[in-house]
């Protein structure tokens, strides 16, 4: 079996202030296979950063076990660890130029200015960055400074990157741009990466397998696809995607399906997950109770009134148009908000607000978690 | 290479605390004979001159430091452990009278000193005296025009309310000009009377201050009108060029005998000893006549040119050094209660 | 040969320091104590970790630093409250009643009251006009700088050089007062003291409260402008209220300030006047009466230590906050009403002529034969100051830089300490580190000279003594500074250089020292000024050995020469002003090289 690059185990963090304890990290495992990107995202204070720290160096785990390339680093100081940490703001070191940024991990090391002098500019060039060396990075423009903490970092040759939310301080579409300028250098380098994020988009983009984390919990591990399409928990459902979450009673239970009563009369089957291990106590589907339906807005089609049982009746509540799509806003019968996006199509009728229309749920897309 | 750090740590932290206890240490080492440590009542430009002139003639270097009367008293007091300094110069006869109770000066009789009247000197040999100072008036002469006076020759003419708001004279606290004050007052008056007629007085102060000599600027500028001195502190703004008159009360005056002494356990005793044996020589009172230093020698013998310092027509009273030592503190308190806070 | 000796002692003293910055850096490990204490639970190590195990070299730092705060801050102000309250090794309050018991005591308590608060309300009056002046109106730029420059003056001449001159100016027969006709103007007692205390100490005003002024976003103006205000309407109810922080600060370290000034009521206090730290100094220097000394003094350390308290209270930790100098696009403030604009003109004029007048007096002195008789030019005085003062010059020199550079070194270490580090007792320990500082010069020169005088720690006549006074009284703007500075510094830049594999020595050196590089010079320059021109706790700590400048002025005072009194105050004038220049270029030498710190743009990336 391939060597993990980086083994978390039972990793535990318990803040004390006072008689509080805040379990900010709460027994998390986790494996990741060399060169792999991994994301971690969830809500603020979910415990990704703390997660990130504890890999870098900066907290010491209360409890559990990190190890990296097999050797155990748990209470290794952060100097030793031979990784690589890119901040939320870079922590560029505002008295030093752009090459004595670079060139400080290097210096520190004990290497020779022959040795340092070109790495530096490599790495600099991997970046994208040209003749920006004598300048500070008060003089740089933001997307540059993310550059700069870049390069310092790679002129190392990590064992591991870690990143902590590093395009949370970019404009939205230089966010974008940097996202897959940090995804090919990454897969270019081969390096194993840990990237902290809030952002979904982020997260799915970029990351071979993403982890989820909330309330220092992970709720799910698993890449992108299985994450928006298979979640494992509601709050996942919810945090990914922005999906709709109707609380429907259950009709009938299969071994795969399960079947709802849809508000204002028919019936919806779709597959039912039965998450394994969080919350034992939350899997069991009952009849007579109600289900969780995730479908997400775009898994929804919108249409005239029609009398198919397999469809929701639902009253527009507002219908916006965004160029490639409508965006509707409608309540069920029984009250519940659901939002669909439906692609626009030359000719297409736009439903007015008031109106009455029917929704097609796009089954083999829609699942239901226990409610 | 933890436990080297610590260790590391551990001897600098060591000798930090121990620095001080060096500082202790060295300094009681490096006293040699070559130099001298003194407190100075006398004032500095009066001292820089004298010890000038005591170097040259012993190849002895002084340090010293200029010091009010009461100050270097206590200091002396709180350093009776481990002295700082080996002689005491300068500075009235009743303090060195003060610090003999407190068991702080050494006993040395110098060399000519039976050439000294015995009233100049400690009976004891724990003192001697370097020069006479009796207390005079002294009043700017615009300030008299101004105000149609003439210069005092009374104490009574000070409680004149033309001199309202216009005297300047030094605190008894802190001054020995001040304790001389109350001496010529209780000698000339009594001790009650002296005591109400200084709370007639304090009507006319403008300032007591800190210094004997304090006032004497004040008065020189036109500031105050006129003020109570010791002769040399008088003769000196006087001889800066300042419109100044210098006059005697008829009641009498007394005097004081500038000393000088060897501490209690002197680390350099034998400087200290030579310091003295000069003081005690014609030499001393030569210098003080040639540098205009206005202190009436004790050696009777030393010619004094300055016509100021021919006390044959002032009424000088007569007050030893340790009955002033007995009363200081005692007339001092009164001062504070009765006339300062009345 | 015994000066030798004290500049070894120094210089011991330094390595010792030095030492203590070594195992400091050795310290830095931002990461144990970062987050609150954590609860080691970890397999490997079952136990809680004790902090001499998990930190050793933080370890070291403390103890040292708490043995220096035993030794210097600790020990004297024990020995003054035993000096005070024991007699023959029994409790009593024996010392403290008679103390109490003298109504002219009682007066001089009542009277450094009363002095405090009039000098902290009308110095900070007179600073908030100051501050207005710079901050809020279209006046000339000539005439802002020409009030940043003179107010600086009081602030580097020692505390008694205006009340010097100011005796000549409106002392009895004063120039002044003859020039103006004015009669029975009486300037010994409280209206002197009170009018000296306050142009001395109105530039401290002005400093905090301009700083607040500055800080304030000029938004607020516009605001109250936008929604209708008039600009008289909208300094009342937007300016005045916004800068109550600053007013608050500056009336407290005024009043504890005039607490502590015990020179000017020396010098024109009178007896009619009389005020503790003054009353106190004549106890030990006039009556030889330590124990009374002590108890008077304890009896100001007690509304001293209320102010301080009160002070601390106040400015919390926001008020570091606020001066982060972050502020996006700056507008112009408001400016003031035109009358008030005028009103301020003209007071602030007047103020600074009058100081000017003040200073002139001194410069002029110290160039004439004799003083208001002979008014012939010369160089006289200067002569006699460099030939009788150099060794004062010298000495003060010596222990200003030794103190500063220990004092500077000792505030990094603690400010550090402080903001970084979290462990038991914190609280106590910042609040032990300023005590020295909250308490008044005498009180703490007293205590000095009560604690070591004998053995085992015999300091009296050392440099050690001189440079300790100084150092752990006025290191305290040094702390502060530091403290500020680092909270304005991301932690992150320090883990940054950790996991970029540099030591903790490393990062303790190459980026923690050189990024708060200007608020230690800053606290540097402080300092300095200080130890050049205090006088109130080492009045007592001159020796025959060392002396210093201050002194050498107030003796040339009570020894009538007033020239040579004032040309030794030009001199040390110009030290001061000289040194703190070079000190201010180095402050913008250390900070040109970079802007502000982690100034983060959101401009798109360059073509």
């Amino acid at each position: 079996m391939k060597k993990s690059a980086l083994e978390l185990r039972d990793v535990t963090k318990v803040f004390q202030k006072g008689n509080d304890m805040f379990r900010a990290v709460d027994m998390v495992n986790l494996s990741v296979a060399e060169g792999e990107m991994v994301t971690f995202l969830g809500p603020s204070g979910c415990g990704k950063t703390t997660t990130l720290r504890m890999v870098a160096g900066f907290e010491l785990p209360t409890d559990g076990r990190i190890t990296i390339r097999g050797a155990d680093m748990t209470n290794t100081p952060v100097n030793k660890r031979q990784i690589g940490f890119v901040f939320q703001n870079y922590a560029l070191f505002p008295h030093m130029s752009v090459y004595n940024n670079v060139a400080y991990g290097l210096k520190a090391r004990g290497e020779k200015e022959s040795v340092i002098r070109p790495k530096v500019f490599s790495a600099l060039e991997l970046v994208g960055l040209k003749q920006v060396e004598n300048r500070y990075p008060g003089q740089l423009s933001g997307g540059e400074q993310q550059r700069v903490a870049l390069a310092r970092v790679i002129v190392m040759e990590p064992q591991l990157l870690l990143m902590d939310e590093p395009l949370s301080n970019l404009d939205a579409k230089l966010r974008l741009h940097m996202r897959s300028e940090i995804r090919k250098l990454q897969k270019k380098l081969g390096i194993t990466c840990l990237y902290v994020t809030h952002d979904q988009g982020e997260a799915l983009t970029m990351a071979d397998r993403i982890v989820v984390m909330n309330k220092g919990r992970v709720e799910q591990i698993g890449t992108p696809f299985e994450i928006y399409s298979n979640p494992q928990s509601l709050f996942v459902a919810d945090f990914i995607g922005h999906a709709n979450v109707l609380h429907l009673p259950v009709t009938s239970i299969g071994d795969e399906k399960i079947s709802v009563e849809i508000p204002g009369g028919g019936s919806f089957s779709a597959r039912a997950l039965r998450p394994q291990v969080y919350h034992a106590s939350d899997t069991i589907y009952r009849t007579g109770s109600t289900a969780a339906l995730i479908v997400r807005p775009e898994n929804i089609g919108v249409i005239e009134r029609d009398s198919d049982e397999n469809h929701f009746a639902a009253v527009v509540v507002s219908a916006i148009f965004v160029g490639s799509h409508i965006e509707y806003e409608m309540t069920l019968k029984n009250g519940e908000a659901v939002k669909a996006s439906v692609p626009y199509q030359n000719g297409m009728t736009i439903f007015r607000e008031g109106q009455e229309v029917s929704l097609i749920f796009d089954a083999p897309n829609s699942v239901f978690l226990p409610s | 290479m933890n436990t080297l750090r610590k260790a590391v740590s551990l001897v600098l932290l060591v000798a930090f605390c121990a620095s001080s206890a060096f500082a202790a240490g060295a300094q009681e080492q490096v006293e040699t004979g070559g130099t001298l440590n003194v407190y100075s009542i006398m004032p500095e430009k009066y001292a820089t001159t004298i010890f000038e002139e005591f170097t040259n003639d012993t190849g002895i270097e002084v340090n010293f430091v200029r010091l009010s009367s009461g100050e270097a008293l206590a200091r002396i007091i709180a350093e009776k452990g481990n002295p700082q300094v080996d002689v005491l110069w300068g500075g009235p006869a009743d303090t060195y009278e003060a610090g003999i109770l407190e068991d702080v000066f050494a006993q040395y009789v110098p060399s000519e000193s039976q050439e000294i009247p015995a009233r100049f000197r400690s009976p004891d040999g724990y003192w001697t005296g370097i020069g006479v100072i009796p207390l005079t008036f002294m009043s700017n002469t615009a300030f008299l025009e101004e105000k149609g006076l003439e210069p005092p020759t009374s104490w009574n003419d000070l409680l004149d309310p033309a001199y309202r708001n216009s005297l300047q004279m030094a605190d008894a606290r802190t001054s020995g000009t001040a304790t001389e004050r109350i001496y010529s007052l209780v000698q000339a008056l009594g001790e009650d009377q002296a005591f109400e007629y200084q709370k007639k007085l304090h009507q006319n102060i403008q300032l007591y201050t800190k210094g004997g000599a304090g006032g004497a600027m004040p008065v020189a500028t036109g500031q105050a009108g006129a003020g109570i001195f010791y002769i040399v502190d008088a003769l000196d703004i006087q001889q800066q060029g300042y419109d100044l008159q210098i006059s005697y009360p008829k009641e009498g005056v007394t005097y004081g005998v500038e000393a000088a002494g060897i501490i209690k356990g002197a680390k350099n005793l034998s400087a200290a000893k030579r310091m003295m044996d000069w003081a005690s020589t014609e030499r001393l009172g030569q210098v003080m006549v040639e540098n205009r230093i206005n202190y009436i020698p004790t050696r009777p013998d030393v010619t004094v040119t300055n016509p100021a310092l021919d006390m044959s027509k002032v009424t000088l009273l007569e007050a030893d050094a340790s009955w002033k030592g007995e009363n200081r503190s005692r007339f001092v308190e009164r001062w504070i209660d009765e006339v300062v806070q009345q | 040969m015994d000066r030798r000796s004290g500049s070894t002692v120094a210089l011991i003293h330094i390595s010792a320091t030095i030492g203590i910055v070594y195992s400091c850096q050795a310290a830095h490990n931002p990461i144990a104590y970062k987050e609150g204490a954590m609860i080691e639970r970890n397999t490997l190590k079952p136990t809680r970790k004790s902090l001499m195990k998990s930190d050793p070299a933080l370890f070291s730092a403390m103890v040292a630093v708490w043995i220096s705060f035993a030794i210097f801050i600790f020990l004297p102000l024990l020995r003054l409250v035993m000096t005070t309250f024991v007699i023959d090794g029994t409790f009593t309050f024996e010392n403290m009643k008679e103390a109490l018991g003298k109504s002219y005591h009682i007066k001089a308590l009542y009277g450094s009251l009363i002095l405090a608060t009039a000098v902290s309300i009308s110095g900070t009056i007179l600073g908030y006009i100051f501050a207005l002046a710079v901050t809020r109106t279209t006046l000339p730029r000539v005439f802002k700088v020409l009030l940043g420059g003179v107010t600086i003056l009081p602030l580097i001449s020692p505390p008694f050089t205006s009340s010097i001159s100011l005796t000549l100016a409106l002392g009895p027969n004063g120039m002044l007062l003859k020039a103006f006709g004015i009669e029975n103007f009486m300037i010994y007692g409280f209206l002197g003291t009170w009018i000296s205390e306050t142009l001395t100490y109105f530039p401290v005003a002005f400093m905090v409260i301009s700083a607040i002024l500055n800080t304030m976003s000029a938004n607020l103006d516009d605001a109250a402008l936008s929604l209708g205000a008039s600009r008289w309407r909208m300094f009342r109810t937007v300016t005045i209220p916004l800068s109550i922080p600053g007013i608050g600060n500056s009336v407290l370290l005024l009043f504890g300030a005039s607490l502590a000034d015990f020179a000017t009521p020396l010098i024109l206090g009178g007896h009619s006047f009389p005020v503790l730290p003054t009353e106190a100094y004549l106890m030990i220097t006039g009556m030889f009466d330590l124990r009374g000394g002590a108890s008077l003094s304890f009896l100001l350390l007690i509304p001293a230590l209320f102010v301080f308290l009160l002070q601390r209270l106040l400015i919390g930790k926001k008020s570091y906050i606020s001066v982060t100098g972050k502020s996006g696009a700056r507008t112009e403030f408001a400016k003031l009403p035109r009358e008030l604009s005028m009103v301020i003109a003209v007071v602030c004029s007047i103020v600074v002529a009058f100081i000017l007048y003040l200073y002139a007096i001194i410069l002029w002195g110290s160039f004439v034969e004799v003083w208001s008789v002979n008014n012939s030019f010369t160089l006289r005085h200067y002569e006699y100051v460099f030939k009788h003062g150099r060794k004062a010059i010298s000495d003060t020199l010596i222990i200003a830089f030794l103190s500063t550079v220990i004092g500077s070194v000792l505030a990094v270490i603690i400010g550090y300490i402080v903001q970084r580090k979290k462990f038991i007792g914190k609280r106590v320990f910042e609040f032990s580190s300023l005590l020295n500082y909250a308490l008044p010069g005498t009180v703490v020169g007293i205590a000095y000279i009560i604690a070591f005088n004998e053995r085992p720690i015999l300091l009296t006549g050392t440099l050690s003594i001189l440079v300790a006074a100084y150092v752990f009284r006025y290191y305290a703007t040094g702390i502060r500074s530091v403290i500020a500075s680092l909270e304005q510094i991301d932690p992150a830049l320090e883990e940054a250089s950790l996991s970029l594999g540099a030591s903790s020595t490393r990062t303790f050196t190459h980026i923690t020292i050189p990024l708060i590089i200007p608020a230690v010079l800053a606290g540097m320059r402080y300092l300095f000024i200080h130890c050049m021109t205090a006088i109130s706790a080492t009045i007592f700590l001159v020796s025959v050995r060392w002396t210093l400048l201050t002194t050498r002025i107030l003796e040339s005072m009570t020894e009538l020469q007033f020239s040579q009194a004032s040309a030794f105050s030009i001199v040390l004038i110009l030290i001061v002003f000289i040194a703190d220049a070079i000190m201010f270029y180095l402050l913008k030498l250390s900070t040109a090289k970079f802007h502000k710190p982690q100034e983060i743009t959101n401009e798109k990336i360059g073509a």
